[in-house]
């Protein structure tokens, strides 16, 4: 839960982004298709995994 | 000071969200929503002190802590939902910000109603 986690994500962006256009380049669409896909599921994952924590968070807190 | 880790933060999350934006759009709304999350866990240890600071004020002092909790309840729905519609809005469904809204009042409104009755029954009895 640090900063470190927007750089991973950042990260993986621009991979993903890279791989797509290196793979579009090289004619295979599908896989340049499944990479992003990956790479969407990687990070919501991480975003849905700290979202889940805030939630935990507030509701622990005001008890609601 | 907080104030510092908290600009920083949101900066850098700037100057991401515009190198990503070009090459991935909707990354950036990842990165917008995880930078919110980041600033309000910063937060979130002076929210509990402020929190059972209250608390134990409305302990002392024999208020009935029912009204205080429920206040309280009514704060974190508030937070949860401001936090839904301005990622909403930001990634310009404000349909959606407004459905969120509606349901936080309706929410909100439906847990006020003990305090509601119980301000009108202490009407009632002050009238002659």
């Amino acid at each position: 839960m640090d900063i470190n986690l927007l750089f991973k994500i950042a990260a993986i962006g621009i991979l993903v982004a890279v791989l797509h256009q290196v793979l579009v380049r090289a004619g295979r669409e599908d896989q340049a298709m499944m990479t992003t896909l990956a790479g969407l599921v990687i990070v919501l994952s991480m975003v849905i995994k700290e979202i889940s924590g805030l939630f935990d968070t507030v509701r622990t807190l005001f008890n609601l | 000071m907080e104030i510092i880790k908290i600009t920083s933060i949101a900066l850098i999350a700037l100057i991401i969200i515009i190198l990503l934006k070009q090459y991935k759009p909707e990354f950036a709304i990842y990165i917008s929503i995880l930078t919110g999350i980041l600033i309000i866990f910063l937060v979130m240890d002076k929210f509990t002190g402020i929190i059972e600071l209250i608390r134990s004020i409305s302990n002392k002092s024999n208020i009935n802590n029912q009204f205080i909790e429920i206040l309280l309840k009514i704060t974190g729905i508030a937070l949860l939902s401001e936090f839904a519609v301005s990622i909403c809005k930001d990634s310009g469904e404000t349909a959606i910000a407004s459905k969120i809204e509606i349901g936080t009042k309706v929410i909100v409104i439906s847990m006020s109603i003990p305090i509601i009755s119980s301000l009108l029954e202490i009407i009632l009895k002050i009238l002659p």
